[in-house]
């Protein structure tokens, strides 16, 4: 029983951290069409920034502080990029602006060296405690994870189908061109969504980051993960996101058990066996 | 007159003639950069002969690359899988089943082209984007399964060892031979680009339901695409060794294969000589700046944020002119197809 | 206009290349930033070269190993030079890519002329280093890769090892639990990325348990990938098998995220893990440290209380601001190595290198080191040590081992010459 539990709340944990870093990702794709290589980027900046914060501020409170700020900083860098890059680059083949974005991760990899340096940094939970459930032990600041994972989807269920601005972003993925015909202003939406999807990425590094260990080289791992559940998930789709964390997660924790020579091997395959049965992910919109 | 009557009548005599000049200034600006490179290493440093041996390997691995990329508007994030292939064949051929360099060399591209028909027929179900993202998990995949079969690969560690023959260890031979297989596959990468199945791969990526519609299978079309393009670029994977003396697992990754994409952007993807010219700039430019400069990363990323805002068709591109988007006639897209494949530099 | 975009587009090509090697040639000769001049011959300077990862995960192995080989060229520079000429460093990034490292290893030795490379941190770029080096007769000295298949496999005299390879420091690890033991039964999970480092220090974690007749039961073994973001599934499983001892080998950054979420998980209080908390993983951890867990490390500078460490503890905190790490430690005494053997042998060739240092004792910071003549290995120990409870001091929080740590001899925990003439052939 015990092994139960903790199987499920490390397979809800992991979903949670892999739904948080993937739903900023799959909103920009849906809407802006545009593969975000820097995803990752922003989401270790977010981290970063967090530690920092939270090591000056200290104490729980700081942490909150620290997280919220981070996120909000985020944003604001992902809104700079859009504006001054990306925007330019909005006509021309999808490949340019992946290319754009792939030059980011670059730059933001050594500016991240150059502010914080190479040596890796360590946060302290907020809630350090951990509850014994049927034998066996889950800490808290997992809860709080999955908890942060919930509202966010919540977040997003409610501004994407009872806001305008998410009717909007949703038509911008269905079908931009009558969206542009209706009279909105497509350049504003489409930064809102990046500076989104940026806020969400930096949300998601600041949040994860007592879990892990911060430093260079937190870029690089977390974009593969995320690409992945959202692919499977199909592009622009929230409820994807969520159901491709969700299944990702199950696999990764299953295969660790049953078959651990293969576990890493395992979220590759299941990304190529849904794309082989449905090439366009389990929500997403067949290419237009 | 129509419209489509004008573009027709005018041009024709005066493009028979610009086809044949331009057609000779192309022969002989070809011959004279083949010389300048084949006398290149009794002139420069040797440092830049090191670099030279890297751009063989790696332009032939863009242009095979680029047949998907720019020729069939596939984006494949994949390629590196093929390059990988390419190189662990050589070196788990000698190792494991003893066989010499040359063998392993010949096998290479066979490999690549036998793993690229089931890769090929999953992933070309996908279109565009999910399409790019699924040849990336291939690429991932295969990183991953090499890295942890550490028995028969040699997992992180890869496969260092005298694989390559000891007079190819001179930088001066090494860069000769691999100079000499670069245009011999170059040459036939460029029949492949000018042939009708070239032609067909171009007209495929501008509209492929119009290309569905005459009657040729799309599907069909890219997947042999696909396995022509995984040949060349395990040959590639190969000619690095020679460079490299051994393989290593990040050869699948997915850096890897950006690099071709890089590459071929940079120098101009819809044309052949582009992803060349983009090795030339990348390879030169990264190998000098890891030296001499600490922040290369932000330099790299800012150069080719650079390029990729101020040159939008690549270096060498054949510019797809603004009126001319989305629409095509066949006056136009004989020029621009005549353009690309007969003006100068190609 | 399309063929004039066309002539411009192939000019700006052209001109970046140009740029470039131009770029390539007169830095090489003038020097610049972390730039070679030419040595080893003309002018009153010689030129040492390493080529090692400063960027990406494990970059501040790579830094902090660089700044232990620069600070030992700055003190030989200080003390009058080596044979009458100033020793210069050029290094450069391999971002962990062997193709790279080759590349810039070549460059070194042919257009810096360096006459001696110190490896990188990744040994699969170390492996690929070593096959440029050998071809040209230059002396390799590795103080932070240490697999063994560098002094086996592809081994050659101009090869030496400064760091305990990947069999001795399991070896140590075991030899300390065997001696609290002291024969009571014993029951043991393991825990390593799955690479051949991780399997490799695990099996021989395995094998020397086996060879001190320790009575032990394998209860679990884990091994998830490099780097894995989230390892909840497998502390699971560990914790479910209820182990006394969890031997684990990862290091760094991901030695850190275990820490923390196994502390989460309350892993610490029921079981004892020994792993590499060297300085770097404690001082990022700082109080999160686990007091009680093992630690081994290669090169520990605080077990060390000679004045001779003392004081380059301080030249090194004084120069970087932080204490030195084991790999910058290691690095330096390879570089005394070298210069040791350069200074005896009167001669900067990597044969006279070689000859003088194979079987040599060396005077370095961490004492006398002996270097093996059949593999040179250096003779060095490995040291394991219980992470304390208590900080440095008021203002750095890092937790260090209690002391006395248990020091693990060499002859003890390294294979035999003839184990190791075995594996080269």
């Amino acid at each position: 029983m015990d092994t139960f539990v903790t199987e499920t709340v490390s397979i809800l944990t992991n979903a949670a951290i892999l739904f948080i870093v993937s739903a900023g990702l799959t909103l920009v794709f849906g809407a802006l069409r545009l593969i975000n290589m820097a995803h990752g980027s922003l989401f270790m900046i977010g981290a970063l920034l967090a530690a920092s914060l939270a090591s000056a501020l200290g104490g729980a409170w700081g942490f909150c502080v620290a997280v919220l700020v981070a996120a909000v900083a985020v944003a604001a860098l992902g809104t700079g990029v859009e504006v001054v890059v990306l925007r330019r680059l909005h006509q021309r083949e999808p490949l340019a602006q992946l290319l754009a974005t792939f030059a980011f991760v670059l730059v933001f990899a050594d500016l991240a060296q150059r502010v914080w340096g190479s040596s890796d940094r360590s946060v302290t939970a907020p809630v350090a405690g951990r509850l014994h459930l049927a034998g066996a032990t889950v800490p808290e600041y997992n809860l709080v994870v999955i908890g942060i994972a919930g509202l966010v989807a919540l977040g997003l269920w409610l501004l994407l189908a009872r806001t305008a601005t998410g009717w909007r972003v949703r038509a911008a993925v269905e079908d931009p061109e009558s969206l542009a015909a209706g009279g909105t202003n497509l350049p504003l939406l489409r930064t809102s969504v990046f500076a989104l999807g940026a806020g969400l990425a930096g949300l998601a590094g600041a949040a994860i980051a007592p879990l892990e260990s911060i430093g260079p080289g937190l870029d690089t791992q977390i974009i593969v993960a995320a690409f992945i559940v959202t692919v499977a998930g199909g592009l622009g789709s929230v409820l994807g996101a969520a159901l491709g964390a969700l299944v990702i997660a199950t696999v990764e924790s299953l295969g660790t058990l049953w078959v651990p020579a293969y576990a890493s091997s395992a979220p590759y395959l299941v990304m190529i066996l849904v794309l082989a049965v449905r090439p366009w992910g389990l929500f997403g919109v067949p290419e237009r | 007159m129509t419209a489509l009557d004008e573009t027709h009548s005018t041009p024709a005599p005066t493009l028979g003639r610009a086809v044949r000049r331009s057609t000779l200034i192309r022969a002989v600006s070809v011959l004279v950069v083949l010389a300048a490179l084949a006398a290149a290493p009794y002139v420069v440093s040797v440092t830049v002969i090191l670099t030279l041996e890297e751009i063989a390997a790696f332009a032939v691995f863009a242009v095979a690359a680029n047949l998907l990329i720019g020729q069939a508007g596939l984006i494949s994030f994949g390629q590196g899988v093929f390059f990988g292939l390419g190189a662990y064949t050589v070196t788990l051929g000698w190792e494991h089943a003893h066989w010499s360099f040359w063998l392993g060399f010949a096998l290479a591209p066979v490999l690549g082209a036998v793993a690229a028909v089931p890769i090929g027929l999953v992933a070309l179900r996908a279109r565009t984007l999910y399409f790019a993202l699924i040849t990336l998990a291939f690429s991932e995949l295969f990183y991953q399964l090499v890295e942890q079969n550490t028995d028969f690969t040699g997992g992180a560690n890869g496969v260092f060892a005298p694989v390559v023959p000891a007079w190819m260890e001179n930088p001066v031979n090494g860069y000769l031979t691999l100079l000499g297989i670069a245009v011999a596959a170059l040459a036939v990468l460029r029949w492949i680009y000018a042939s009708n199945f070239g032609l067909l791969l171009r007209a495929s990526r501008e509209n492929r339901a119009r290309i569905q519609a005459l009657g040729t299978s799309v599907y069909r079309l890219h997947l042999l695409a696909f396995v022509v393009s995984g040949a060349f670029c395990a040959l590639a994977g190969a000619m690095l060794v020679i460079y490299n003396q051994g393989s290593n697992a990040e050869l699948f990754d997915w850096t890897t294969s950006g690099q071709a994409v890089i590459a071929s952007v940079i120098g101009g993807m819809y044309t052949f000589i582009g992803p060349v010219a983009g090795t030339f700039v990348y390879q030169f430019g990264h190998d000098n700046l890891v030296r001499y400069v600490p922040d290369w990363q932000l330099v790299l990323g800012a150069v080719l944020l650079l390029v990729v805002l101020v040159r939008p068709d690549g270096l060498v591109g054949a510019l797809r002119l603004s009126g001319r988007r989305g629409g095509a006639t066949r006056g136009v897209e004989l020029d621009s197809a005549t353009e690309g494949s007969g003006a100068t530099g190609e | 206009m399309v063929t004039k975009s066309k002539w411009i587009g192939m000019a700006v090509a052209i001109a970046l290349c140009g740029a470039a090697t131009g770029c390539a040639g007169s830095a090489a000769g003038a020097g610049s930033s972390g730039g070679g001049s030419s040595g080893g011959g003309g002018g009153g300077s010689v030129t040492i070269g390493e080529s090692t990862t400063l960027s990406g995960s494990i970059a501040s192995l790579g830094q902090t190993g660089l700044q232990g080989v620069q600070l030992a060229a700055a003190d030989i520079n200080a003390a009058g030079g080596l044979l009458g000429k100033q020793v210069k460093v050029v290094s450069a990034d391999d971002a962990a890519t062997p193709a790279t490292g080759v590349s810039n290893v070549r460059t070194m030795l042919e257009a810096d002329h360096a006459v001696a490379v110190f490896g990188p941190v990744a040994s699969s770029v170390a492996a690929a280093e070593e096959q440029v080096t050998n071809a040209q007769h230059i002396p390799i000295f590795f103080h932070t890769s240490n697999d063994i298949g560098l002094t086996t496999a592809t081994y050659s005299k101009y090869v030496f090892q400064d760091v305990p390879n990947t069999v001795m420091e399991p070896r140590a690890a075991a030899d300390y639990l065997a001696q609290q033991l002291e024969g009571k039964p014993v029951t043991i999970a393991t825990f390593a990325p799955n690479y051949s480092f991780g399997r490799d220090t695990v099996t021989g974690f395995v094998q020397a348990l086996k060879a001190e007749k320790v009575n032990y039961t394998l209860v679990k073994q884990e091994f998830p990938p490099l780097g894995a973001t989230d390892i909840s599934s497998y502390l699971a499983a560990i914790e479910a098998a209820h182990p006394q001892y969890v031997f684990n080998a990862q290091y760094g950054g991901d030695l850190v995220a275990f820490t923390k979420e196994a502390a989460s998980y309350g892993l610490f209080a029921k079981t004892k893990v020994i792993a590499m908390y060297d300085y770097s993983v404690l001082q990022t951890l700082g109080s999160a440290a686990p007091a009680g867990a093992i630690g081994f490390d290669r090169a520990p500078y605080w077990t060390y209380d000679t004045s001779t460490m003392n004081d380059f503890v301080a030249k090194f905190r004084a120069k970087y601001g932080d204490a030195p790490s084991e790999w910058a430690i290691l690095g330096y005494a390879a570089v005394q190595h070298w210069a040791w053997a350069v200074h005896k042998s009167g001669s900067f060739s990597g044969d006279a290198v070689s000859a003088a240092l194979s079987g040599a004792s060396v005077p370095t910071i961490l004492g006398d080191q002996q270097i093996r003549s059949c593999d040179h290995q250096t003779e060095l120990s490995e040291y394991v040590g219980a992470v304390s409870a208590k900080p440095v001091s008021s203002t750095d929080p890092t937790h260090l081992w209690t002391s006395p740590a248990f020091e693990a001899p060499f002859d003890q925990i390294a294979y035999s010459c003839a184990q190791m003439q075995a594996l080269q052939k």
